[in-house]
């Protein structure tokens, strides 16, 4: 079942575990995906990015919609809407979908995240034709049913329940963070994917229904094919499957002013669940689309990714202070509205939260003050080149970066020329987005307590 | 935002669409035609030493996968030595050269590559990825780890460490000890039907891991792969300069033929106390390159090789016996096998056994509907693609074919064929190939309660879990007392931190008091927010349990246990976490004297009579299943043990019969004191902390 949540705690703990790769520069480039986009007379937008070198195809399919369209009430929203899509439509029966997929030997799954919620299906080439029709059926026609929604409610209950409520340190990350953004002028990121129990409990069958009617709409998603198709014959089924699905009213604006350095927001998250303390410390940095986001990437990757990053080397291995350390930029995903680097730690047996804070804020001191060396930098972009030219093998991934792109970006050919924003990162540039973003009064501090809530 | 950007090139490319007036189908469309496999052509060449070279050429990406394998698997093991090849393969990157394993590891992960080695029953691998400038670099390290490893002492009992670790493990769980019991059956004396035991894998000295690997590790016979951004040329150029002054051809080693069974017969292991039966039924099939894997194939796949499989829908989701029933054919190089499992529930075994051989023969007698025949070619023809969809991929598939000696045109042919099966030659490959009447079933469970159902069913064997032979009348409990002596229980307090990987996650103390009506023990458990849990058991002043209290949680599920025992009888309820999640039981049973309380463990081992020959059988009784069990704790070592008080020598101790596996460490020195417990196969230790 489309395991949203677990799949950020696994790209969470995947960064955790990175292996090192030190620093020898290469020169070598990722190779350019060729594509072509189009729009659907109903508002689709189509990107295809042909590539025959597997007789594989993905159709992946984004949604404009997370958790920052939801409003007060109703958290928890989006997520609930993704489990809907795999409940059957007018011509697929409830898990059909899965067993569709899996006797033509393919895969698929679906997440939501603040800003998008995706469905992939990866087939073998000669599939195509039934991931669009798929794909098309629920679009045209899912079923918003009383018991659908009801059990669906119950497991997402029963999702928050196992992977948030019942887990250590989660609530903090998954939730606690989110008080870095401001309710009252930014709703849409002040609240986190899982949502409220009291709003999921709340949540009623009409409710889905306008969900759908509001968002699922062909004019607010993007299909994108990659993979072993020709052009040609995949515009034709598009056509026949996607054409006829009525345009939608176009989704409300969503609004958010979150001003920068408004003041330290620091407190104590009791846990429950956590036997140690931990700590949690986020800056704001701008959306996704700011010319700063490569350097707060690479810096996030420099302070908190690898045995030899920086945090990992003074505050694990030398003072001895946590168990472990993660840091990183934009961690659940990127964010057209305010993003935030984080650190969590995990303080070792007998050592004090406030030693554990001190320390890791003295490496962000350390950084502001003195930025980082050459090597470092290197080493933070080759990780960065090797993992894009590896993982751009795959028709699915490649998919995810062109929907990214032109949701992040704008435009799904700057999958093309991103990259070099990276390469051509200097240490300069860290130490500056460091001095302007690592501010005390741009941070949220949470302290966790591993006490008993009341 | 993003539509205004995309908005002109859009807008004309609308105009190429032609608008059809097509209707939306209510059905699934059809496959498309299935295209020719465009599978990548490979090239090949041999060094004059031997070595063969393979290359599957894909410029798209800047990165090389390679693959060295060699005929060097486990069925090359000297007997005795089971276990060696696995070390070998785990050795190879672990010193190298002039490398030692770190600096193998930072060169490697500095040119953002990856290189590790694998064993596996007939070949030996050493797999590499690495982006095309490191290519020099990782043709020398794939050089140093193949012909100059070191073999370090350190890293050689580091790694027999965590060998010995998880064999134990492995040899308490019940499918281990299944598909161990079922390859001796079908393979016998062949290397195929031997495994790594403790003994054996102690055995193995630095001088038998050089000469395996100076013996089989050559390059004549061996195969070089290299998938991606690489040609023929290049490759040979790499490897001529990287294995210079390599020779030597491994030499031809006569395995024993494999023969055919005669006859069925039905391996009963007796696993006391097991709540679930393991079910295998398999048999010996084909060598590699026989043409009837097609058909076979497929036929597997409709009998149980996946979710919508014959044997799940029925085993599973039909009747609720079982959570997973599965069937699959494996290749070997001498010899292949078939092989149907299920995990059922004790009380539904016979019946389970029944229906899975009813499909068996089903599958061999009755044509398959097409409907069927569809959807498991659509399967398998349709996953096979994305299973060569990178690179690396490719290479192992292409790797995996030459190696077995299969057909030139394996790879490009395999979807084709596998779509070209029909009905008729499905079923006559799957009564050629699938053979109840020559096959080997093995029911792990226990015997008492299942050997009367499945008696019948084939001539019966009953080993126990150690492959000793049994007779019926073993298998009816018996009930053994753990001799102690109850003056020794006095009253204490212990305190014991539980590590993870060398970090306290949490702690456990216990204490016995002696009270005006006996003895009362109390353990509260505390684990990293995962697990709380605690206990109370009353005992009279002869330590006869009269209660057992427990509460608890356990991710964020409570837990509970209250039983009392009186008169021969242990009454009450229990609640407690299975895999299958929270699982609530009422107990209500006779208890034989002598029968203790599986909790009271921990505090008995003080009154125990310690020696370094020391060895206990006894029964237990789980308040949590309300199932006795017999256990075994014998004294296999005498170590150094530090605990925070200092270091102590002490009897290491295991305890085997229960699911986990668990070492308890206890002073020598009377009066014995508990100062350590590891539980085999995971990372916790329990070390005291009070002195």
């Amino acid at each position: 079942m489309p395991p949203t949540l677990s799949r950020r705690i696994v790209a969470a703990l995947a960064l955790v575990t990175l292996a090192l790769y030190p620093a020898l520069a290469s020169a070598q480039e990722p190779a350019r995906i060729a594509l072509e986009t189009y729009e659907l007379p109903n508002g689709l937008q189509v990107i295809l990015a042909p590539d025959h070198s597997a007789q594989v195809v993905a159709v992946d399919v984004w949604y404009h919609v997370g958790s920052r369209n939801e409003v007060p009430g109703r958290t928890g929203f989006a997520h609930l809407f993704e489990h809907m899509m795999f409940q059957g439509s007018a011509n697929v029966a409830k898990s059909q979908h899965f067993q569709l997929v899996e006797r033509a030997g393919g895969n698929l799954n679906g997440s939501t995240a603040e800003d998008k919620t995706n469905y992939y299906n990866v087939l073998p080439s000669n599939r195509l034709n039934l991931g669009l029709w798929l794909e098309a059926d629920r679009m045209r026609s899912l079923a918003i049913t009383d018991e659908n929604f009801s059990n669906q409610r119950e497991a997402v209950k029963e999702e928050r329940r196992l992977r948030v409520d019942n887990q250590p340190y989660t609530g903090a990350l998954f939730e606690g963070v989110y008080a870095i953004t401001d309710s009252a002028t930014c709703f849409p990121y002040a609240h986190s994917v899982i949502g409220s129990m009291d709003d999921l409990n709340a949540a009623e069958t009409k409710d889905v229904q306008a969900f759908f009617d509001q968002y699922y709409v062909p004019n607010n998603a993007t299909l994108t094919l990659t993979g072993d198709f020709e052009p040609a014959d995949a515009k034709a089924l598009i056509n026949q499957y996607f054409g006829s699905i009525p345009r939608g009213n176009e989704p409300p604006e969503v609004t958010c002013n979150q001003a920068f350095n408004t003041g330290l927001i620091r407190k104590v998250w009791p846990d429950d669940k956590a036997n140690l303390p931990g700590v949690v410390i986020a800056y704001r940095i701008p959306d996704y689309a700011h010319a700063d986001t490569p350097a707060l990437e690479l810096l996030g990757t420099i302070l908190g990714q690898g045995e030899s990053s920086r945090m990992n080397q003074a505050v694990v291995r030398e003072q001895k202070l946590a168990q472990f350390s993660l840091t990183a930029a934009n961690l659940f995903g990127s964010r057209r509205g305010p993003g935030l680097v984080l650190t969590l730690a995990v303080a070792n047996q007998n050592v004090e939260v406030d030693a554990l804070e001190a320390a890791i804020l003295s490496e962000f001191v350390k950084i502001r003050e003195g930025g980082v060396t050459e090597a470092e930098l290197t080493k933070a972009q080759n990780l960065y080149r090797t993992g894009l030219i590896t993982q751009q093998q795959q028709a699915l991934v490649r998919a995810e970066a062109l929907q990214s792109a032109n949701l992040f970006l704008g435009d799904p050919e700057a999958v093309n020329t991103h990259w070099k924003r990276y390469t051509s990162v200097t240490v300069n540039d860290i130490k500056r987005v460091a001095q302007q973003y690592f501010r005390d009064d741009n941070a949220l501090i949470l302290l966790i307590t591993p006490e008993v809530a009341k | 935002m993003t539509r205004l950007l995309m908005g002109s090139a859009m807008a004309l490319a609308v105009l190429a669409v032609p608008v059809q007036a097509q209707e939306f189908p209510k059905t699934p469309p059809a496959p498309g035609p299935l295209t020719p496999a465009a599978f990548p052509p490979f090239q090949e060449t041999t060094l004059p030493n031997g070595l063969k070279i393979l290359v599957v050429e894909s410029h798209k990406q800047p990165v090389v996968s390679i693959s060295l394998s060699f005929p060097a698997g486990a069925a090359y093991e000297p007997a005795g030595k089971e276990g060696l090849a696995d070390m070998v393969a785990s050795l190879l990157t672990k010193g190298a050269g002039d490398r030692t394993a770190e600096q193998i590891a930072a060169t490697v992960e500095g040119a953002g590559g990856s290189l590790s080695a694998s064993g596996g029953n007939d070949f030996l691998r050493v797999s590499a990825t690495t982006l095309t400038p490191k290519l020099d670099l990782a043709f020398e390290l794939l050089a140093d780890v193949v012909m100059r490893p070191t073999f370090p002492e350190s890293e050689i009992e580091l790694l027999r460490t965590q060998t010995l670790s998880s064999l134990q493990v492995e040899l308490s769980q019940p499918e281990s000890i299944a598909s161990r019991a079922f390859f001796k059956a079908i393979y016998g004396d062949h290397p195929y039907g031997r495994q790594a035991t403790p003994t054996s894998v102690r055995s193995i000295t630095r001088q038998d891991l050089v000469t395996f690997h100076g013996t089989r590790i050559a390059p004549s016979g061996s195969l070089l792969v290299l998938a991606g951004d690489i040609n023929l040329d290049q490759a040979r150029r790499l490897a001529i300069r990287a294995f210079r002054g390599w020779l030597g051809t491994p030499p031809t080693v006569r395995r024993p033929t494999i023969p055919n069974r005669e006859s069925t017969e039905l391996l009963l292991v007796h696993r006391p106390g097991s709540v679930q039966s393991n079910i295998l039924v398999g048999n010996l099939t084909y060598g590699p390159t026989d043409e009837r894997q097609y058909a076979a194939t497929v036929a597997n796949r409709i009998l149980g090789g996946g979710t919508d499989s014959r044997l799940f829908l029925i085993l599973r989701e039909e009747k609720s016996w079982t959570y997973g029933a599965y069937s699959s054919l494996a290749r070997r190089m001498d010899r292949g096998y078939f092989i149907a499992t299920a995990e059922v529930r004790t009380e539904v075994t016979d019946s389970a056994l029944k229906e899975l051989l009813v499909q068996v023969n089903r599958i061999r007698s009755e044509p398959v509907s097409a409907e069927e025949l569809e959807a498991a070619r659509g399967a398998l023809v349709g996953s096979y693609p994305l299973s060569t969809e990178t690179a690396d991929q490719v290479a192992g598939a292409v790797a995996t074919s030459r190696l077995y000696g299969l057909p030139e045109d394996y790879v490009q042919t395999y979807r084709v064929k596998l779509g070209a099966v029909a009905a008729e030659d499905l079923r006559a490959a799957a009564e050629s190939t699938i053979r109840p009447e020559r096959s080997v079933m093995v029911v792990v469970g226990d015997g008492a309660k299942i050997y009367d159902g499945i008696k019948d069913i084939a001539p019966i064997r009953i080993v126990n879990a150690e492959g000793e032979p049994l007779t019926p009348a073993d298998l009816a409990p018996k009930t053994e007392a753990l001799d102690f002596d109850p003056a020794l229980v006095v009253a204490r307090r212990d305190s014991f931190a539980i590590m993870v990987q060398g970090n306290a996650l949490g702690h456990l103390t216990s204490s016995v008091e002696r009270t005006a009506t006996g003895v009362r023990y109390i353990e509260s458990t505390r684990l990293g927010g995962f697990v709380e849990q605690d206990s109370e058991i009353l005992m009279s002043p002869d330590l006869t349990v009269q209660s057992v209290k427990q509460t608890g949680t356990v991710q964020g599920q409570a837990t509970s246990i209250v039983v009392t025992f009186a008169d021969g009888r242990a009454k009450g309820e229990a609640t407690t976490p299975t895999p299958e999640g929270m699982k609530t039981v009422t107990i209500d049973t006779t208890i034989a004297e002598g029968v203790i309380d599986d909790n009271l463990i921990q505090a008995l081992l003080p009154a125990l009579a310690w020696g370094p020959e020391a060895k206990w059988t006894f029964t237990t009784f789980s308040s949590s299943s309300g199932e006795t069990t017999s256990l075994t704790l014998a004294v296999s070592a005498t170590e150094s043990v530090t605990t925070p008080s200092g270091t102590t020598e002490a009897y290491r101790a295991e305890l085997t019969g229960a699911p986990q596996v668990s070492s308890f460490w206890v002073s020598v020195a009377a009066p014995h004191r508990l100062l350590k417990i590891a539980i085999a196969g995971t990372p916790i230790e329990m070390v005291r902390i009070t002195p």
